[in-house]
């Protein structure tokens, strides 16, 4: 069994569905990222766990005990929040303390655990400051330790890095995890920034439209998503539209656009819609001529450590992505040949609309 | 980058506050600095009444007469009785506002601000109509039977404050309410999460998060009841004189003006040290955590 399960979870504000039949299990010390774009419910989720909205329907389970109907109060999970929502009247130490008091902990032994989570996110000498004296890096930490030292069976993270720039958020994106690996606690994040989500969870969910779309392990969700959402969601990719026309051999040929494209077998009917999707660093540059398709350089751009082109081919414009090892001299409107291996690529089943 | 050296930026913004400044000095700063020379002068009826003489009698009138000991005290305690209850009052009011939502959010917010666009004396005289012996909340009392006798509610005490906290919890209202918007939302979930009960998240996390709030509002609550002059007069009456309308009543009644300026600068002294004082105990409590 376990350790959270979430079972047929819905929430309707009036007519509006927010969460339509969520099903998600998560491990005992597991971290699970809800991902998905803005408005697909990862909110309002996460507060249906933690007991501040109310389900329309289905159950949620924390050690096997139904909490569906229990008070945010008697849940004992830890939550960080978007905007920290600190205590702004009370000193860091307070504020971390004021879990403990709530659970009438002795003071002793109190604030040898305030002292301990402090030193854990670097904060120790910044016991006795407020919040206002900190910064936006230090603040999340206090949220965090905040949330920790009350031992939560269960941590919920809403976007937590999202109000941090780019370098303090990789800073604790690190911190975050290794925190969460040296207390193991089970951790569910909030995010709709999809690397934050591969590199921090064990396994991420994907959402769309209120709806689960997916969930796997990282590297499994990225090479094999289920539909083109998942796919383009997770990083850039080249999709198109065709049909299967036939398959023999381990080897499916598509038509797109009138050209026959090679894919491995899936369990997809012969005649049936699918889209081709191959991942834009998949993709190589060979002769003219000597590759699956041929094509125009329509665009180059730097980016430091790759290259990304664009390709005018015959049946659309594919983006390719290499990375800075070696000098490349390709320039604009030279015609190139791309190549793949079948296996890369991943036939889609269409969403029919 | 350093424009302010230049003499004519210099100039500028005296020049561009010019305007406001001249109204300033001339409908505000000119009465008071009379009012400080009225005060110094002596009233002698055989002399023809105002006499320019510079003296202390009236100062020493007002601070040793018990008559005017007492008129003080009044006006201090029904600032304090007004503060409090507008305080208890307004700041739970200011909460469920806040709390609240929608179409029944703009309803109330109108409830409660709509009588400031009434003139103090209307909605004062509004009052008297339902404090009369024959008023209506009187007559209404009677037949019911809660009371046997009509209860004295003009020129009383009561009836004052009731009035006066009437017209000013507005104020206080929109105080707190500034506060509480300024308070991040998922505050009390995350008092909830930690494990404190909604009371304990109102008492310990939302109340001492608006206290700037909830004093900056006592204040402005406490130097308008202080100051009062129409609710006073028109539902305290001779019987109930404030300083406010006492130093009315020595203008207009006695004609005494001199006793009367000494009466609002003293007025206006205690009010600046009052809430001078009281500020700077806020600022210190304060400083740290907000700013
Ligand atoms: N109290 C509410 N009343 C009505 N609709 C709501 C309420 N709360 C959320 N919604 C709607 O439910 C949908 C899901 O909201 P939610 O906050 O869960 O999105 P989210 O995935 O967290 O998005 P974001 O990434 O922008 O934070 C949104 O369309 C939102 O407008
Ligand atoms: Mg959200």
């Amino acid at each position: 069994m376990s350790f959270l399960r979430l079972e047929g979870l819905v929430k309707r504000f009036d007519d509006f569905v927010a969460v339509e039949g969520m099903n998600l299990n998560v491990e005992k010390g597991e971290f699970v990222s809800l991902l998905g774009p803005s408005g697909c419910g990862k909110t309002t989720t996460l507060q249906m766990i933690a007991g501040f909205v109310t389900p329309t329907q289905g159950r949620i389970l924390i050690n096997n005990q139904d909490v569906t109907h229990l008070k945010p109060s008697k849940r004992n999970l830890g939550i960080v929040f978007q905007s920290y929502a600190l205590f702004h009247h009370m000193t860091i130490f307070d504020n971390v303390a004021f879990g403990l008091k709530m659970r009438k902990i002795d003071k002793v032994e109190s604030d040898e655990r305030v002292r301990e989570i402090l030193s854990l996110v670097h904060l120790k000498d910044f016991a006795h400051r407020y919040p206002r004296e900190l910064s936006g890096g230090q603040q999340q930490r206090v949220a965090l330790a905040r949330a920790m030292v009350i031992r939560p069976e269960v941590l919920l993270l809403d976007e937590p890095l999202s109000a941090l720039d780019a370098k303090i958020r990789e800073d604790m994106q690190t911190e975050l995890r290794s925190i969460q690996r040296t207390l193991g606690t089970t951790t569910i994040l909030v995010t709709h920034d999809q690397s934050e989500a591969m590199a921090l969870s064990d396994r991420v969910a994907v959402m769309n439209k209120a709806r689960l779309a997916q969930i796997d392990k990282p590297f499994a969700l990225y090479e094999h998503p289920r539909d083109s959402f998942v796919t383009e969601f997770l990083g850039k990719s080249n999709v198109f539209e065709g049909s299967i026309k036939d398959a023999n051999d381990g080897l499916s040929s598509i038509d797109v656009s009138g050209l026959n494209l090679l894919a491995n077998n899936t369990d997809h009917t012969i005649g049936q819609a699918v889209d081709f999707s191959i991942r834009p660093e998949k993709i190589r540059f060979v002769a003219q001529g000597k590759g699956v398709i041929d094509g125009t350089i329509s665009s180059r751009i730097f980016l430091g450590n790759q290259w990304v082109f664009q390709v005018e081919t015959s049946i659309g414009e594919f983006s390719v992505v290499s990375l800075n090892t070696s000098h490349i001299d390709i320039d604009q409107g030279s015609v190139v040949g791309l190549d793949w291996t079948p296996s890369e690529v991943r036939l889609l089943t269409r969403e029919v609309a | 980058m350093n424009t302010l050296s230049n003499p004519v930026n210099q100039v500028r913004p005296y020049l561009l506050s010019s305007p406001a400044l001249l109204l300033y000095i001339g409908l505000f700063m000119i009465p008071l600095i009379m009012t400080l020379m009225l005060s110094f002068y002596s009233y002698d009826v055989d002399r023809g009444g105002v006499v320019a003489e510079f003296s202390f009698t009236n100062y020493v009138e007002v601070l040793s007469d018990s008559y005017f000991h007492g008129i003080f005290f009044r006006t201090f305690a029904l600032s304090i009785a007004v503060t409090v209850l507008c305080v208890l009052l307004g700041t739970p009011e200011a909460y469920i506002l806040h709390r609240m939502s929608g179409r029944w959010k703009s309803i109330c917010m109108l409830a409660i601000l709509g009588p400031l666009l009434v003139s103090v004396v209307v909605r004062t005289l509004g009052w008297a109509i339902l404090f009369g012996s024959k008023g209506v909340i009187n007559e209404s009392l009677l037949a019911i039977g809660v009371i046997d006798t009509p209860i004295k509610l003009m020129f009383t005490n009561t009836g004052v404050i009731i009035a006066l906290v009437h017209v000013l919890v507005p104020f206080m209202v929109l105080s707190v309410w500034a506060s509480l918007q300024k308070l991040d939302p998922m505050i009390e979930n995350a008092g909830l999460s930690l494990g404190a009960s909604p009371f304990i998240v109102l008492r310990q996390i939302v109340v001492p998060q608006i206290m700037p709030g909830i004093l900056s509002g006592s204040l402005i609550v406490f130097a308008l009841t202080a100051s009062a002059f129409a609710t006073p007069s028109i539902l305290g009456g001779r019987r109930l004189k404030v300083v406010a309308t006492t130093a009315y009543d020595e203008y207009l009644g006695t004609l005494n003006w001199p006793l009367g300026a000494a009466i609002a600068v003293l007025l206006l002294v205690a009010n600046v040290i009052i809430i001078t004082t009281y500020n700077k105990f806020i600022e210190r409590k304060y400083s740290q955590a907000f700013k």
